[in-house]
């Protein structure tokens, strides 16, 4: 199963795209793609119900979040609300020690996103702050890296020995599934992701053509 | 003091100045003016292009480009930064139909930070209600503004 893991909708300030239109062009474009998640930025979408839509296009549709803690972005997986009610996601500084553990302690996985990214990914803080602890997974493939970025975080995630995920981090429509998450079973639940993230054996994939 | 507002900071800015009428204007929307938008816009419906059409209205984003004497409250503190324009958005309440005289009225709809990759960020959101002269709301208007922090 291939889940992009890394979407905004217009749910996110910047967000262009519409959930249907999304997955009018997985379908119209043919991407290789089983579903999607929307990880909106600062906030957890408990109000959208996109289950219509899913049966409609006959993918699924998961929700996530991408928070900010001192470290960058991370995104987490299988939010609950008790989960929200720990950590106040709109916080810009939130300490990644604290997304992590209370992540863990209500069933939900972070990922650090786009760790290769200046200020806002893992790698341009280490110098500074350490390796932080209790890592597991970083997003080595991300849909709107620059040049090198990737590398950098391909480069990290070996050197520490984390899991690495895809995600195109797509903003506008035509940017979804250009990388993703190739899992071994399917995936139908936010719970389930979570579960299949912690279970491990997946593996970041780019559709885009360049290495960046 | 862009890069070190911090939450409180935040917090004591969006107590103060969101949802506070600080601008009111009536505008008169003139059809021909309308109809150069719309067909700037690309637009060949009638209904925003042809003066004749039983279901006549400005385009509904017409009122994005409704300019209010004021972008911020007169006290709002400048921040150090850069500014930008960072897009405008429209939600469309009820058909507005030309000629007409509509009311503007303004107020800070969001004040939020991020942080991205050219650094920490500032967003305030200024939204423009506007009204027949019935009061029927007709539609919001949006503008984002971003002070981003200067690069040292």
């Amino acid at each position: 199963m291939i889940l992009d893991l890394h979407t905004h909708s217009i749910k996110s300030d910047d967000g262009r795209a519409k959930v249907q239109n999304y997955c009018q062009w997985i379908k119209a474009r043919q991407l290789p793609l089983d579903g999607f998640v929307l990880t909106e930025h600062r906030q957890f979408d408990f109000e959208s119900d996109y289950s219509e839509l899913a049966r409609a296009f006959d993918l699924v549709i998961l929700k996530g979040s991408e928070v900010e803690t001192e470290y960058g972005h991370v995104l987490v997986f299988g939010v609950t609300e008790a989960l929200t009610r720990q950590l106040d996601f709109a916080h810009t500084r939130l300490a990644l020690a604290d997304v992590i553990s209370a992540s863990e302690a209500e069933g939900a996985v972070a990922v650090p996103c786009h760790p290769g990214r200046p200020r806002v990914g893992m790698c341009a803080h280490i110098e500074n702050l350490g390796i932080p602890s209790g890592v597991r997974i970083v997003e080595t493939l991300n849909g709107g890296s620059r040049e090198g970025e990737d590398a950098a975080a391909g480069e990290m995630a070996r050197r520490e020995g984390y899991a690495g995920t895809g995600g195109s981090d797509a903003h506008i429509v035509s940017h979804i599934g250009r990388c993703a998450t190739r899992f071994p079973d399917w995936i139908d639940s936010e719970a389930a992701l979570a579960d299949a993230l912690r279970a491990g054996g997946f593996e970041a994939v780019s559709f885009q053509t360049g290495e960046k | 003091m862009m890069a070190k507002l911090q939450e409180a900071e935040l917090a004591s800015l969006r107590d103060r100045y969101l949802n506070l009428d600080f601008e009111e204007k009536t505008y008169h929307l003139d059809p021909e003016k309308c109809i150069a938008y719309a067909r700037a816009c690309g637009e060949i419906a009638p209904r925003f292009t042809d003066p004749e059409d039983p279901d006549f209205q400005a385009l509904p984003t017409f009122v994005s480009s409704l300019s209010s004497r004021r972008q911020l409250p007169d006290d709002f503190p400048r921040f150090d930064g850069i500014g930008m324009d960072a897009g405008k958005a429209v939600t469309a309440r009820a058909p507005i139909r030309l000629p007409a005289s509509v009311t503007g009225r303004s107020h800070l709809h969001d004040i939020y930070t991020k942080t991205g990759r050219s650094g920490n960020m500032l967003f305030i959101v200024s939204r423009m209600d506007v009204y027949a002269a019935d009061e029927q709301h007709l539609a919001s208007a949006d503008t984002r503004i971003v002070i981003r922090e200067r690069r040292t």
